[in-house]
C-alpha cells in the first residue's frame, strides 16, 4: 500500500482535502472514491438573513479565481426577480468583466497546472528552468485579464463595482481604450500558446459523455442562456433544480450532481466549445485548431485546447466590446425588492454556476443555494477515473498517481489550483 | 517606484486565515508616511504572484500551518526566500486555493532570481469560513504587525534584515 501526500489544501483545510482512494484487487477496482471539499456550502448558510444588496460583496469571497462568476450569477438572478432594467451598455461591460476572468483563469490553468503535466515536470516552478519564455508569456496574458478585471471591477480581486441594478462606478472610454493595443498583442500571443502546447503528448481518453452548457442564439454563452446538452436536453435556468439532483455520498462532503432522469454530466470549457462551436470567434477557432481541438469531442484531455480557444474568444470579445464602449449612464438604476425566487446560471471558467435565492419582500435572503461547476463535474470525474485507472494499472504507483491527477485536472476543479492536489491512496492488496 | 511592498495574504471571514490581511493593515498604519513603502492586500496566491513583481523587495505576511502540526498557534515565523523559494518547514500557507503563497514565491524565485522576499507567518489555529480570529492569533497580531513594519522599514532604509526563526 502506498500513500503519497501531494496536496495543498483548500479553504477549509481543517475539514478535509482533495483525496483519491483506490482499492485494487487482482487488477480490478474494488473501490474508487474522489473526495473534494467544497467551500460554497458554508456560504449558503452565511447568506441567509442578509440583504440582497450585500450578496454581490459576499459571494466573490467564495473563490479567489472566479469572483466575477459568483457575482454575476447572483446579480442577474436578482435582476430577473425584481424586474430590473439595467442601463444600456451594462450587459456589454459585464461581459468584458467576465471575459477578463476567463482569460485569467484559463491562462493559469494552461500554464501553471496543465503544461507541467505534459512537459513532465512536477510543478510550474520546475518548469520555469526550461520554459521560461512560455511561462512569462502565460503570466503576461493572465496579467492582462487581471488588469482588465481591475479596470471594470474597481479592484483586482473580489471586484467591488458590480451591483444589482448595474455598476456602482464605470470606467471611462479612455481607460478602456488603453487596453486595445494590449488585447491586439495578446491575440497574437494566444496563437503562440496554441503552437506551444500543440506538440506536447497528451493521453487520449475518448469516453462518451453528456456535455452540458448554456447556449444563446446570439453569442458564445457567458452571462446568459438556456441549458442544452449533447444528449438533446434543453431547459431554462430556472428549471435547473427540477432537472438536476444533488446526492449525498458517504465519502465526501461535496454533493454529487446528476440529471434526475439520467446520469453524470460534464460542464466547462469543453462542453461549451462543443455546444457552441459555431459561435466561436475567428481567432478562437484558429487557436483551438492549432492547439489540437477537434470538435466534437468528449475527451477530457481536449479541455486544455478548449481553454486556449476560449481565451482567444475572451480576448476578441473584449476587444470588440471595448471598441464600441460607451460608459453606461447612469451606472446603475434603483432596485425595488420583492418576494420570490431568484435563479440564474452563468458560465464560470470551470462551467455552469447556478445560484438560487429565496427572497422576502424586504429583500432579505431566506435561503440560498449555490451549485458550483466542480460539484456538477464530480460524479463524472469519478466515473472517468473508474474507466481510466484500469487502462494504466501496469504503471507504478507514482505514474498512476500522475495520470489520475491529470484526468481530474482536465476538469480544473477548484481544488486543482494546486500544482498537485491529491492525497492518493492506492491499495493493491496482495499484489505487492 | 515602490521600493518595498508589504503584501497581506489570506481570506477575510475565515478565522485565522484573515491574519495576514489584518497584520498588513495594522503595519500600514505604522508605516504611514514612510516613503517608498506600499501596503496591499492580496486576493489569493495567484494575485501574490503579480504582487511580487514591480518592487525591489516584498514583505509577505500570511497565516501558516506547520507540516504535521507541532507549532503552537500564534507562533510567528520569519523566513527569507532563497533561490528555491520558501523552505518546506515553514509550513503551508493557508490560502483559499491550493496554489499557495509558497508556490507563488517559488515561481517568482525561479523566474526572477535575486528578488528579495521576506515572509512572516503566524501559525493558525482555525481557518474555517465564518469564524472569528482565534485568541492566540489575535494576541499575536500586534507583534506580527510591528515586525512586518520593521522589516519594511529596514528594507527601505537598506538596514540589515531581521533574522530567520520562529517566536511563540
Amino acid at each position: 500500500m502506498t500513500h503519497r501526500t501531494v496536496h495543498v489544501p483548500t479553504i477549509a483545510r481543517v475539514e478535509g482535502e482533495g483525496a483519491l482512494h483506490i482499492r485494487l484487487r487482482d487488477g480490478e477496482i474494488l473501490d474508487l472514491r474522489l473526495e473534494i471539499y467544497e467551500p460554497p456550502r458554508f456560504f449558503e448558510g452565511f447568506l441567509a438573513g442578509r440583504h440582497f444588496s450585500e450578496v454581490p460583496d459576499i459571494v466573490p469571497r467564495i473563490c479567489g479565481i472566479c469572483p466575477v462568476a459568483y457575482q454575476m450569477s447572483a446579480v442577474h438572478g436578482f435582476e430577473r426577480l425584481f424586474e430590473v432594467e439595467v442601463p444600456p451598455g451594462t450587459d456589454e461591460l459585464r461581459r468584458i468583466l467576465y471575459c477578463a476572468e476567463w482569460i485569467e483563469s484559463h491562462m493559469l490553468h494552461v500554464h501553471l497546472l496543465a503544461a507541467p503535466d505534459l512537459l513532465g515536470y512536477d510543478s510550474a516552478i520546475e518548469m520555469a528552468a526550461t520554459e521560461r519564455p512560455a511561462l512569462e508569456r502565460g503570466l503576461r496574458l493572465k496579467r492582462l485579464g487581471n488588469d482588465l478585471l481591475t479596470a471594470v471591477g474597481g479592484r483586482e480581486i473580489h471586484p467591488v463595482s458590480p451591483r444589482v441594478g448595474g455598476f456602482s462606478g464605470v470606467p471611462s472610454r479612455r481607460e478602456m481604450g488603453a487596453f486595445v493595443p494590449r488585447l491586439e498583442e495578446a491575440l497574437e500571443e494566444i496563437l503562440a500558446v496554441a503552437d506551444w502546447v500543440a506538440p506536447l503528448a497528451q493521453p487520449a481518453f475518448p469516453r462518451p459523455a453528456e456535455l452540458v452548457s448554456l447556449v444563446h442564439p446570439e453569442e458564445y454563452p457567458i452571462n446568459r442562456g438556456r441549458v442544452a446538452t449533447t444528449a438533446g436536453r434543453a431547459f431554462p435556468s430556472e428549471e435547473f433544480e427540477e432537472r438536476v439532483e444533488e446526492l449525498q455520498v458517504p465519502h465526501s462532503n461535496a454533493l454529487h450532481a446528476r440529471f434526475v432522469d439520467g446520469g453524470a454530466y460534464v460542464t466547462g470549457p469543453l462542453a461549451r466549445a462543443n455546444l457552441n462551436a459555431e459561435r466561436l470567434t475567428p481567432v478562437a477557432r484558429e487557436a483551438g485548431t492549432r492547439a489540437g481541438l477537434d470538435l466534437p469531442t468528449s475527451d477530457p484531455f481536449a479541455s486544455m485546447a478548449a481553454r486556449i480557444a476560449e481565451t482567444a474568444l475572451a480576448l476578441e470579445e473584449s476587444l470588440r466590446l471595448i471598441r464600441g464602449y460607451e460608459p453606461p449612464e447612469p451606472p446603475s438604476v434603483e432596485v425595488r425588492p420583492r418576494a420570490g425566487r431568484a435563479t440564474w446560471i452563468t458560465e464560470a471558467p470551470r462551467g455552469m454556476l447556478y445560484h438560487r435565492y429565496d427572497v422576502a419582500d424586504d429583500g432579505t435572503i431566506l435561503e440560498a443555494k449555490i451549485v458550483p461547476p466542480t460539484s456538477q463535474n464530480l460524479r463524472h470525474m469519478e466515473e472517468d477515473l473508474r474507466a481510466f485507472v484500469p487502462t494504466v494499472l501496469d504503471r507504478s504507483d507514482a505514474e498512476l498517481t500522475r495520470l489520475a491527477e491529470m484526468v481530474v485536472r482536465t476538469y480544473d476543479p477548484c481544488i486543482s489550483c494546486a500544482t498537485h492536489f491529491l492525497t492518493l491512496d492506492i491499495d493493491r492488496g496482495e499484489e505487492r | 517606484m515602490t521600493v518595498v511592498r508589504v503584501v497581506g495574504c489570506g481570506t477575510p471571514s475565515a478565522a485565522d486565515d484573515a491574519a495576514g490581511l489584518i497584520a498588513a493593515r495594522m503595519a500600514g498604519e505604522e508605516l504611514a508616511g514612510v516613503p517608498g513603502v506600499e501596503v496591499v492586500e492580496a486576493g489569493g496566491p495567484f494575485h501574490v504572484l503579480d504582487l511580487l513583481e514591480g518592487a525591489h523587495a516584498v514583505v509577505l505576511v500570511d497565516a501558516v500551518r506547520a507540516p504535521g502540526g507541532g507549532r503552537p498557534p500564534g507562533t510567528v515565523v520569519r523566513v527569507e526566500a532563497g533561490p528555491e523559494g520558501l523552505p518546506a518547514d515553514v509550513g503551508r500557507s493557508v490560502s483559499s486555493h491550493g496554489f499557495g503563497v509558497g508556490e507563488a514565491v517559488g515561481l517568482a524565485a525561479a523566474l526572477r532570481p535575486g528578488h528579495r522576499i521576506v515572509f512572516l507567518g503566524v501559525e493558525a489555529e482555525n481557518v474555517a469560513a465564518g469564524w472569528p480570529v482565534s485568541a492566540p492569533v489575535r494576541r499575536a497580531l500586534p507583534g506580527l504587525a510591528h515586525r512586518v513594519a520593521e522589516e519594511a522599514r529596514r528594507l527601505v532604509e537598506g538596514a540589515p534584515p531581521g533574522e530567520d526563526g520562529e517566536e511563540a
